[in-house]
C-alpha cells in the first residue's frame, strides 16, 4: 500500500513568521468597568506590545477611559505593574482605580 | 518565597463574617493576647445617608495581596497567628465588612501587627466599594496603590 504524502511537509519551516501576535486577558474593576460596559475581554496585541499600549487601545474605543489614565494602576498576572511592562500570550492584565477596600 | 502558618486565615466571604470565631481561632496557650478590627458599615458618607454598600474584588490578587500583608507582619513583629477576612457583596449598615485578628506573645506586637495589616489592605487590596446613598450610587474615593513606576531597562551590550 502506497504511503500517503506526508501532510506535516512544509510545517516545520525554519524561517519565522515576520510579525507575531499575542493574546491577553484584560479586566476592569470598580468604575472602570461602568465605564467599559463590560469587566473581562480578551485583546490581541502586537508581541512586546506594553501595558500603556493595551490601555490605549481601549481609551480609543471608550473615549472616557482616557479622563482616569492618571488615576489608575495596571497590574500583570495579579503584580502591581508599571506602564511599560512588555506583555506576553496569556498574560492577565488589569486596569484597577484606587482601591476602597475596608 | 517564604510560607505562611498555616493555621492562618485569609478569606473573601459572601456570607456575614463571625468575628468571635476568628478571634477564638488564633489565641493558643502560648500567646498572651489577640488584637481585633472590626471594620463595619457606617451609616453615613460626608455627610450623606448611606442605605448600604456593594463591595466587589479581583479576587485572586485581592488574596494574593492579603496573603503577602501576612508575610510581612510576620516577618515584622513577633506575631503568632493572623486571621484576614473580607466580605463582598452587599452589606448593610452596621455589618462587618473586614476582620482582622492577630495573636501574640505580648500585646505590643499584636496591636503593632493589626495596624499595620488594616493601613496595608486599605491602600494596597484590589477591593471597591459602591455607596448607595439616598440620592444615587457613587463609587467611594479610594487610594491608588503603589506601582513600579518604570520596568527595569536592559543594560546595553558593552
Amino acid at each position: 500500500m502506497p504511503l500517503a504524502p506526508s501532510r506535516t511537509a512544509g510545517y516545520n519551516s525554519p524561517v519565522p513568521p515576520v510579525s507575531q501576535t499575542i493574546r491577553v486577558t484584560v479586566l476592569f474593576f470598580g468604575r472602570l468597568k461602568d465605564v467599559a460596559g463590560h469587566g473581562a475581554d480578551s485583546a490581541e496585541l502586537s508581541d512586546a506590545a506594553t501595558i500603556e499600549q493595551l490601555f490605549a487601545l481601549y481609551a480609543a474605543r471608550y473615549p472616557e477611559l482616557a479622563k482616569y489614565r492618571s488615576s489608575v494602576v495596571a497590574s500583570r498576572n495579579q503584580e502591581f505593574a508599571a506602564w511599560d511592562t512588555p506583555l506576553r500570550s496569556g498574560d492577565e492584565v488589569a486596569f484597577l482605580p484606587p482601591v476602597s477596600g475596608g | 518565597m517564604a510560607k505562611l502558618p498555616h493555621d492562618d486565615i485569609y478569606e473573601l466571604v459572601r456570607e456575614p463574617i463571625d468575628a468571635a470565631a476568628l478571634a477564638r481561632n488564633v489565641r493558643a496557650p502560648e500567646d498572651g493576647a489577640v488584637v481585633t478590627f472590626d471594620g463595619f458599615v457606617r451609616n453615613q458618607s460626608h455627610n450623606r445617608s448611606t442605605l448600604y454598600l456593594d463591595y466587589e474584588a479581583y479576587e485572586s490578587m485581592a488574596l494574593a495581596k492579603m496573603r503577602e500583608i501576612g508575610l510581612q507582619i510576620h516577618e515584622k513583629y513577633r506575631i503568632h497567628r493572623v486571621a484576614m477576612v473580607h466580605r463582598l457583596g452587599r452589606l448593610e449598615i452596621g455589618q462587618t465588612s473586614v476582620f482582622i485578628a492577630v495573636s501574640a506573645p505580648h500585646r505590643a506586637a499584636a496591636f503593632d501587627a493589626c495596624r499595620f495589616a488594616i493601613d496595608t489592605l486599605k491602600r494596597t487590596v484590589p477591593i471597591w466599594k459602591k455607596e448607595y446613598l439616598e440620592d444615587g450610587a457613587v463609587w467611594a474615593d479610594g487610594e491608588l496603590p503603589p506601582a513600579p513606576a518604570a520596568t527595569p531597562r536592559a543594560k546595553p551590550a558593552s
